[in-house]
C-alpha cells in the first residue's frame, strides 16, 4: 500500500516533467490560453517581472505585473529552463504529496484505496496542464493544501503561516482563515492562528515592501489591481463581459458588490457545516473558484481534486452526471468559441461568455450537490440510507 | 420552494426518474429523428427568412456602374492578346501580363512556388485613406474544371485598368493571378500573410472571377462561397454579391443549379439546395476548390463568380459590373464585415436560414449520443458498480489508446497513403462481433463501459464541432449513428442474428466506408477511393481539417463501439462477474 502511494507521487512528478520535454511549445500556448492564465497569474507577466527586477526598472511601473514582489524575487533565482521545470513539477508534487497525507488521515471514512485521491490530482488534465503552464495559481494552491494538511494535523501555527502565503500570493485564499478557524479546537487556538496569519502577512508585506525599494506601489498594483478589476480580459470568470458594457459611474459600486458576492458565503458556510470544517473548508474554495475575478482550470482542477475525500457523500449526489456533462462541454467549448471570436471573426464575446456561464453552472452544480449530500447525510446521522427519498422544501 | 417540492415529490411518487432511465435508448431514437426532422422543415415557410443588407454603408448598385460597351474593346484587345498567350508556360505568360499592369501603374510582383506553382499580383494603390486594407481581385489561370479562364483574366485586367483610373478607392486594390484556384492560390494567401515583400495591408475581401473561355456572351452568374473548415463568409457579401447580379438583370445560381431550376421556389427547390449547400460545405475542400476556399482562416471575405453558358443574353460586360459594384460597396465600408450573419445556411440566393434556426437539429444528434452513452452507463445491471472499478480504468485506457491509434493512423496515411488497405482494416475489424468464435472475448461490463465512453466522446466531439463545422459536424452524427444501435448480447438471445446485425451496422457508420459509400451516391466528380487521397491532400495543401476531423473524432469511437461488440454473452449469473472483483 506504501509503494502504491510513493507511486502516485512519482507518477505526479514525472508525468509533469516529461510533458513538459516531450512538448517544449505547450507552456506557451497553454500560456496564451484564457482557461489556463490571467493578467494576474500567467507565467509571461511573471517573466516580464524578473526582467523588470533584474534590471533594475520599477517593478510595477510598467503596469503590466500584477504577480507579488516576493514571488519574483524568488524567480529571480530561477533562470534555467530545467530548473523551472523541475521546480514547477516539484510545487505540483508537493500538492499532490499533501494530499495522500491528508488521505491518511481520512482512511477510516474512506473506502478507497490510500493512493486514490494523489494519482486522480496526478492525472487531473486541468492541474496537470495548469502546471505546464507555469501559472502562479501553483503557489497558491501548494499553501492552500499546506494550510489545510497543517489544520488538520493540528498544527495551528503551521497552518496560519501557509494560508498567510496564500492570502499574501493572490488575496482572495485569506477568505479561507474563516473556514479555519472553524476547524480550530477550541478559543485559544483560534484566536492563535488569527494572530500568527496576522503576523506573518505583516512580516511578508513588510519584506515585500523592503524588496520593491521601499514603495508601496506594490500593494495597488498586486492587490488593488485584483480586487478592483483592472485588467478587464476575457477569462471564464463571471466577472468580465459584466464589467465591459458598463457606465463608468456604476463601476466602483458593481466591483464592490461582485467582492461582496465572493465574501458573503464564506462565513455562511462555515457556521453552517461547522460540524464537517474539512468540508466547509473545500465548500469555500469552491465558491472562491467560482467568484474570484480571474478564474483559471487550475482553480477548479485543484477544487475537484478534493472530491474523493467525499466519497460517502457521493452516493447521495442527485445529478452527477450532469455536473459532469456540463463541466466536461465547458472544459472543451471554452477554447473553440474563443477560438471563434477572436480568431475567426465569425464568433464574438457573447459566445465565450455563454460558456464561461456554462463552466460557472457546472461548478455551482457540483458545490449544490455536495452541500444536498452533505445535509442528506445528516439527516441520516451518518449511516447512509439511499432508499428514503428526502425533498428540499 | 414549495411548489418545487410538491414536484419533486410528485416526480417521485409516479416514478418518473426510472421511467425516462428505462426508455433512454428510445429518446435517443427519438433525438436523431428530431434532428432529422427539424432539419427537412427548414425550407418551410416560417422558418427561413429573406436576406437583407445589414450593413447600411455597403449601398449595393447605388452608384452607376460605368464599366459597359466603352471597355469592351480593350476587354475584347486584353482577350484577343491572352488567348495566344494560352500555350505559353506560366512563367513567360506571367511576365508579360505584368508589364500590361505596370503600364497603367500597378505594382507588380510574383510568387514563387515549386511545389504548387507560381502566383503573379498587382497591386494598386489607394488614392485615398491609408492603404493598410486590401480588396482583392482573383483570377486562376486555370478554373475548377480545368477549362483556360481566359474571359476571366481579360476582364481581371480591363476591370484593374479601369479602376486604375477612378479616384474614389481608400483600399488598396490588388489583382491576384494563380496558376489553380486552389493550392497554388491557398499557398499564395499564405505567402501574403507571412512572407511576401509587396502586400496591401490587411485583405478586407476577395472576388475570384471565373469566365472561361473567349465567348462574349453568357447565360448565368454561379455563386460560390463554402470556406474550408466551415467557414463562410460573412452574408453581406453574398447578399451584396446577388442583389447587384440580380439588379443587372443576371440569373443567381447556387451549388450547380441550372436551367429551369433557377426560376423555381418551393418546397423542394429550396430543401434540395440546402442539402447541396451542407454537402458542400462538409466536403469543401475534398470537392472541386472554385477559388473562394483559399481565402479561409484570415478573416477574409470571398466569394467566387463564374460565369455559365456561351449564348446567353448578358455580355462580359455585365459579369465585370458585378465585380465592379461589389468593390465599390466594400469600399464605402468603415469596419470591418461584422454586421451581419457569419452562420446561415442559404435555400436560395435571396432565402437563408440563420443559426438559431439550424442548430437544434445538430444540437439534436449529438444528445442522440450522450443519451445513448448514459443508456449503456445505466440500463444494465453493472450500474451500481463503484467508480473505481477495473471496468472503467479498463474502458479509459483502451479509449485513450484507441486515440492514439487512430492518429497514428491518421499520420500514416498522409505519407503512405493506402487507401485501399485502410478499406480492408475497416472491413475486418467490422467482423469483430465474430471475434469470440476465435476465442477472444471482453467481458460484458467492458462492453458497456466502451460503448457508453466511445458515445460521450462522440457527443462532445459533435457539439464542439458544431459552431465551427455545422454541415460536417451534422452528416458526422448521421452517419455515425447507426453505431448507437449496436446491442451488447445479451443471455439467452438469439445472439447469431445480432452479431450479423452488429456487424451489418458497424460497416455502415465505418467513418471511411460511409464516406466512401456518400461520395459514391451524391458527388459524382470523386470516384471510389479518391475521396480519401483528397482527404489527406487537402490536409496538406490546403490545411484543411476534415481528414483530423474523421480520424480523431470518429474514428477511436468507432474502434471501440466494434471491440464493444466482441464480447460473448456470459451463460453464468451476472453475480458471478460481481464476484470476481
Amino acid at each position: 500500500m506504501r509503494m502504491d502511494a510513493t507511486k502516485s507521487i512519482v507518477a505526479c512528478f514525472v508525468t509533469r516533467l516529461v510533458l513538459s520535454a516531450l512538448f517544449p511549445s505547450l507552456q506557451a500556448q497553454l500560456d496564451k490560453s484564457v482557461e489556463f492564465s490571467t493578467p494576474m497569474t500567467s507565467f509571461r507577466s511573471l517573466c516580464e517581472g524578473v526582467y523588470m527586477l533584474k534590471n533594475g526598472f520599477p517593478l510595477y511601473g510598467g503596469g503590466v505585473v500584477h504577480q507579488s514582489p516576493l514571488l519574483i524575487l524568488l524567480m529571480s533565482f530561477v533562470d534555467s529552463e530545467h530548473l523551472l521545470a523541475i521546480l514547477y513539477a516539484a510545487m505540483d508534487t508537493v500538492v499532490a504529496y499533501h494530499i495522500l497525507a491528508l488521505t491518511r488521515y481520512f482512511t477510516q471514512s474512506l473506502q478507497i484505496p490510500l493512493w486514490l485521491p494523489s494519482l486522480l490530482y496526478a492525472l487531473n488534465p486541468l492541474v496537470l496542464l495548469s502546471c505546464i503552464s507555469r501559472s502562479s495559481v501553483i503557489f497558491t494552491n501548494v499553501c492552500v493544501s499546506s494550510a489545510l494538511l497543517c489544520a488538520v494535523q493540528g498544527n495551528v501555527v503551521g497552518s496560519a503561516v501557509a494560508i498567510a502565503g496564500a492570502g499574501y500570493l493572490s488575496a482572495y485564499p485569506i477568505l479561507l482563515l474563516i473556514p479555519l478557524c472553524g476547524m480550530g479546537q477550541n478559543r485559544q487556538q483560534k484566536a492563535r492562528l488569527i494572530a500568527v496569519t496576522a503576523a506573518t502577512l505583516a512580516v511578508l508585506v513588510a519584506l515585500s515592501y523592503w524588496a520593491t525599494g521601499s514603495s508601496w506601489e506594490f500593494l495597488a498594483s498586486t492587490y488593488g489591481s485584483l480586487i478592483r478589476y483592472e485588467k478587464l480580459f476575457p477569462n471564464l470568470g463571471l466577472w468580465w463581459y459584466f464589467f465591459i458594457e458598463m457606465f463608468e459611474m456604476f463601476l466602483p459600486f458593481f466591483k464592490a458588490v461582485f467582492n461582496i458576492f465572493v465574501v458573503s458565503f464564506i462565513a455562511p458556510i462555515t457556521i453552517r457545516f461547522n460540524k464537517q470544517p474539512f468540508y466547509a473548508f473545500i465548500l469555500c474554495l469552491a465558491w472562491i473558484t467560482i467568484t474570484k475575478p480571474y478564474p483559471t482550470l487550475g482553480d477548479s482542477g485543484f477544487f475537484l481534486s478534493f472530491i474523493p475525500f467525499f466519497q460517502p457523500l457521493l452516493g447521495y449526489l442527485r445529478y452527477p452526471i450532469i455536473s459532469c456533462l456540463l463541466m466536461l462541454h465547458a472544459i472543451f467549448l471554452s477554447p473553440i468559441f474563443y477560438h471563434l471570436w477572436v480568431d475567426l471573426g465569425s464568433g464574438n464575446s457573447n459566445f465565450f461568455y455563454a460558456i464561461s456561464l456554462v463552466y460557472a453552472l457546472a461548478l455551482a452544480s457540483i458545490i449544490v450537490d455536495l452541500t444536498w449530500a452533505m445535509l442528506r447525510i445528516e439527516y441520516d446521522e451518518g449511516k447512509p440510507n439511499f432508499n428514503l427519498k428526502l425533498t428540499q422544501i | 420552494m414549495a411548489l418545487l417540492g410538491k414536484l419533486h415529490r410528485r416526480i417521485v411518487d409516479v416514478g418518473l426518474v426510472p421511467k425516462i432511465v428505462a426508455s433512454l435508448p428510445v429518446i435517443s431514437i427519438i433525438c436523431a429523428l428530431f434532428s432529422v426532422g427539424w432539419f427537412a422543415l427548414l425550407p418551410m415557410e416560417g422558418h427561413y427568412r429573406r436576406t437583407y443588407i445589414s450593413e447600411n454603408a455597403l449601398m449595393p448598385s447605388q452608384a452607376y456602374s460605368y464599366f459597359r460597351e466603352t471597355e469592351w474593346n480593350i476587354l475584347r484587345g486584353y482577350r484577343g492578346e491572352l488567348e495566344e498567350l494560352m500555350d505559353v508556360s506560366i512563367p513567360v505568360r506571367n511576365e508579360l501580363v505584368s508589364t500590361w499592369l505596370e503600364e497603367f501603374g500597378m505594382k507588380t510582383a510574383v510568387y514563387h512556388d515549386t511545389q504548387h506553382g507560381d502566383t503573379l499580383y498587382g497591386l494598386l494603390h489607394a488614392p485615398r485613406g491609408d492603404g493598410t486594407e486590401a480588396i482583392l481581385l482573383t483570377v486562376p489561370w486555370k478554373n475548377a474544371d480545368g477549362e483556360d479562364n481566359v474571359g476571366g483574366a481579360a476582364l481581371g485586367i480591363a476591370l484593374a485598368r479601369y479602376f486604375s483610373r477612378w479616384p474614389i478607392w481608400s483600399r488598396n486594390i490588388i489583382l491576384v493571378f494563380s496558376e489553380n484556384s486552389n493550392s497554388a492560390l491557398r499557398s499564395w494567401v499564405d505567402a501574403y500573410h507571412r512572407s511576401l515583400d509587396l502586400t496591401g495591408g490587411s485583405i478586407e475581401a476577395a472576388i475570384v472571377l471565373d469566365y472561361p473561355g473567349s465567348n462574349d456572351y453568357f447565360d448565368y452568374v454561379e455563386l460560390f462561397y463554402d470556406g474550408l473548415n466551415g467557414e463562410l463568409p460573412n452574408l453581406d457579401m453574398v447578399n451584396i454579391a446577388v442583389s447587384i447580379a440580380e439588379h443587372e438583370g443576371m440569373k443567381v445560381s447556387l451549388h450547380g443549379l441550372e436551367g429551369p431550376e433557377l426560376y423555381e421556389n418551393s418546397f423542394f427547390s429550396r430543401l434540395k439546395v440546402l442539402l447541396m449547400g451542407v454537402k458542400s460545405s462538409a466536403l469543401s475542400g475534398l470537392r472541386k476548390q472554385h477559388g473562394n476556399e483559399a481565402f479561409s482562416g484570415w478573416r477574409i471575405q470571398c466569394v467566387t463568380l463564374k460565369a455559365h453558358g456561351k449564348d446567353g443574353s448578358h455580355d462580359i460586360t455585365t459579369f465585370g459590373r458585378i465585380p465592379e459594384a461589389m468593390f465599390r460597396s466594400i469600399n464605402n465600408l468603415l469596419e470591418k464585415f461584422h454586421q451581419s450573419f457569419f452562420f446561415y445556411m442559404l435555400l436560395a440566393p435571396k432565402y437563408f436560414v440563420s443559426i438559431s434556426s439550424y442548430l437544434p437539429s445538430a444540437v439534436a444528434i449529438s444528445l442522440s449520443f450522450t443519451v445513448a452513452s448514459i443508456d449503456s452507463f445505466m440500463n444494465n445491471e453493472y450500474k451500481s458498480l463503484p467508480f473505481s472499478t477495473i471496468y472503467n480504468s479498463k474502458a479509459f485506457v483502451a479509449w485513450a489508446i484507441t486515440v492514439a491509434v487512430s492518429f497514428a493512423i491518421a499520420q500514416l496515411f498522409l505519407h503512405f497513403p493506402a487507401a485501399n488497405l485502410l478499406i480492408a482494416a475497416s472491413l475486418l475489424t467490422s467482423l469483430s462481433p465474430f471475434m469470440p468464435c476465435v476465442g477472444y472475448r471482453i467481458s460484458r461490463t467492458l462492453s458497456f463501459r466502451l460503448k457508453s465512453i466511445a458515445f460521450i466522446v462522440f457527443g462532445l466531439v459533435l457539439t464542439c464541432l458544431l459552431t465551427v463545422n455545422f454541415a460536417l459536424a451534422f452528416g458526422m452524427g448521421l452517419l455515425a449513428y447507426p453505431l448507437t444501435l449496436i446491442r451488447v448480447s445479451q443471455n439467452g438471445q438469439q445472439y447469431k442474428t445480432l452479431r450479423i446485425k452488429n456487424t451489418l451496422l458497424l460497416i455502415i457508420s465505418n467513418p471511411f466506408i460511409s464516406m466512401l459509400i456518400i461520395t459514391a451516391l451524391f458527388e459524382p466528380d470523386l470516384e471510389g477511393i479518391q475521396i480519401l487521397y483528397e482527404l489527406a491532400s487537402a490536409w496538406s495543401d490546403l490545411s484543411c481539417w476534415t481528414w483530423f476531423v474523421i480520424c480523431i473524432g470518429w474514428l477511436p469511437t468507432w474502434i471501440l463501439g466494434a471491440l464493444s461488440t466482441s464480447n460473448k454473452p456470459d451463460l453464468l449469473s451476472v453475480d458471478g462477474e460481481k464476484k470476481e472483483q
